[in-house]
């Protein structure tokens, strides 16, 4: 059986998802996290700690693994772990993204300055340094503007300005939220739209859009919570057409050949804007919502490509999905989750996920990106199946108490 | 407790499995497994589950507060769960008992895999090598029953809605029981990881 190499982060939400779809296709099986698992020693070819935050240390942990167990493929979950994967990748002489690459969807000041030097619309930029005067810096840009950490995920941390007394406010807001390794940050346009999601798996450089997630609740800041993804997207053929092409040309400006992708892209009456690509896939649990040919999962296409195994098929099932992230309820501890059967009543609904815990301190955005759980859908039409997300989360009440 | 104050929170393992986590208790006594509506017959619940029309359930199992369902078909838990929340609010309201308690064995009955012994077996191994591990990370593993080579057990402490429990079970408990128990056919766990008040490893979003 071929090993496939996991870099499943501590944190991650996508531990089942992807070793379930190992467990299908059969692989075998190593994980690899950045601290020790409490059995590591019980089962020394089936976990491995490597050093995420060092990738060329990772690949040399990797490379020294790889003479006891032969890998055959190297998958990362999230944005961090893409950029470990491919220099293991490297390393080991395996399939997948470049170094390079995978460093340019890292970080997304590189990754802006690629897309700008290939001339795929994209928001202006402008890199800053959290140690100019913001006042300074609010004398010199155009509003609205967003203010944006360079390697935060979810949002958190990225908040709109409409002028500079609230620039002023975002920037000391934001230099809390980022710590002592983060020196700059970035100031882009605000780009006035709608937004989508794009999920998508590169196979030899091309890009296969696996589904066009629409976000209907607007996205117009000051902080930049998601809630809804719902798949079809209801946007007009030729436009969804744009928006993929928009995102392929992302993906080669990023150098981006093989695996998973994840763009969040606007659109008005200018056309797409790519927002921000990522060589992951969508995160959290919401890959739960999406389904290809007989019933596969998202993770199980991404396993499959890697160790070059036949995938039965990359077209989605006809049915509507959608997904919410549930809002963080206000800052607090939470005590309870009351409804959640009733939630889960609502036709269409198949399941309410609450993530969060008795007893933990719920943080709301900018500083915080944690949601409370998630609650899935799917029906016949995208309209149907954003309702009953709608109501499904008008049955919760979460119960919070002072920090 | 009425039916209608029952709730219940489904926990998908993924699209074969799932947990059914009920405000009451269901079977205080131990765990019971059913692998066929055949062994089901004489426990309501059990009996109910399998009955749900397409639901293609092959097994399941009861402890406590927690229904864990195991299905053979590939559609989604919606259809499914509905009906299995239906069978347990049934059995809650009908004041009987859910399951019946296990037969003991016939005496002299011959039995292929002997749970007593494998019992021991896998808890003489949880208490000399996992739970000596998993410590560390201030979790514990408890082993609730053995039905038919089946090890059912509990994670508590820091395991219990660890972001990483499920590579504990998978790649750790698993292959460690693959490697010593060679009998053991399979693992459940019947934790509420919903409940762990204290994970070790807490997921986030990205």
């Amino acid at each position: 059986m071929p090993r496939l190499l996991l870099l499943l982060p501590t944190t991650t939400y996508r531990t089942a998802a992807f070793v379930d779809a190992a467990r299908r296709i059969g692989a075998d099986l190593t994980v690899a996290s950045e601290q020790p698992s409490a059995l590591e020693a019980a089962n020394p070819a089936g976990l491995l700690t490597l050093d995420f935050q060092h990738p060329d240390r990772a690949a040399d942990q990797a490379h020294d693994f790889a003479r006891r167990s032969p890998i055959d493929a190297v998958v990362g979950v999230d944005d961090d772990t893409a950029v470990v994967a491919a220099t293991v990748a490297e390393r080991l002489r395996l399939k997948g993204n470049s170094v390079h690459a995978a460093e340019g969807a890292r970080d997304k000041h590189r990754q802006r300055e690629l897309l700008a030097e290939h001339g795929v619309a994209a928001p202006r930029f402008a890199l800053h340094l959290l140690d100019e005067d913001p006042n300074e810096i609010a004398r010199s840009v155009v509003y609205p503007c967003v203010l944006k950490p360079l390697r935060l995920s979810a949002s958190r941390g990225v908040i709109r300005a409409d002028d500079p007394a609230a620039f002023v406010a975002a920037h000391a807001r934001l230099k809390a939220i980022l710590g002592p390794c983060d020196a700059a940050f970035l100031v882009e346009d605000f780009v006035p739209g709608y937004e989508v999601a794009l999920e998508g798996l590169l196979v030899n450089r091309r890009l296969h859009v696996l589904a066009i997630f629409d976000k209907p609740d607007p996205l117009d800041g000051p902080f930049f919570e998601e809630t809804i993804y719902v798949t079809p997207s209801r946007a007009p053929a030729g436009l969804q057409k744009t928006i993929a092409e928009c995102a392929e040309r992302a993906t080669r400006a990023l150098g981006l050949v093989e695996g998973p992708v994840h763009a969040e892209l606007r659109y008005n009456e200018r056309g797409p804007w790519l927002i921000e690509l990522a060589a992951r896939p969508i995160g959290g649990r919401c890959s739960a919502v999406l389904r290809f040919g007989e019933g596969v999962t998202l993770e199980e296409l991404i396993l499959r490509h890697a160790l070059g195994m036949p995938i039965p098929s990359l077209v989605r099932e006809k049915a509507a999905a959608g997904v919410m992230m549930i809002p963080i309820p206000g800052a607090g501890v939470l005590r309870e989750v009351r409804g959640v059967a009733e939630a889960k009543a609502v036709p269409l609904v198949e399941d309410v996920q609450i993530t969060a815990h008795p007893g933990e301190r719920l943080v709301p955005f900018p500083e915080g990106s944690r949601y409370p759980g998630f609650i899935f859908a799917r029906g016949e039409t995208p309209s149907a199946v954003e309702a009953a997300l709608r109501e499904s989360h008008r049955r919760l009440t979460f119960t919070l108490d002072a920090a | 407790m009425s039916s209608a104050e029952i709730r219940i929170t489904a926990e998908p393992v993924d699209n074969h499995r799932c947990k059914f986590v009920v405000s009451q208790p269901l079977h205080a006594a131990g765990v019971r497994r059913f692998a066929s509506a055949a062994e089901a017959k004489g426990s309501p619940l059990a009996e109910a589950i399998f009955a749900i029309p397409a639901g293609g359930v092959t097994e399941v199992i009861v402890s406590g507060n927690i229904v864990t369902v195991v299905k053979d078909n590939p559609a989604p838990w919606q259809a499914v769960g509905k009906g299995v929340g239906a069978a347990i609010r049934a059995a809650a309201a009908s004041g009987a008992p859910a399951v019946a308690a296990k037969a003991a064995p016939a005496a002299g009955a011959p039995a292929s895999i002997d749970d007593d012994t494998l019992y021991e077996r896998v808890a003489r191994l949880f208490d000399d090598q996992v739970n000596p591990m998993v410590a560390r990370h201030g979790g514990r593993v408890e082993l609730i029953d053995v039905q038919d080579a089946v090890v059912m057990l509990r994670m508590g402490g820091g395991c219990q809605g660890c972001g990483m429990a499920d590579v504990t079970l998978r790649q750790g408990i698993e292959g460690m029981l693959a490697q010593h128990i060679p009998e053991v056919r399979g693992i459940v766990d019947i934790t509420d990881h919903t409940s762990g008040a204290n994970p070790y490893f807490q997921a986030s979003k990205k």
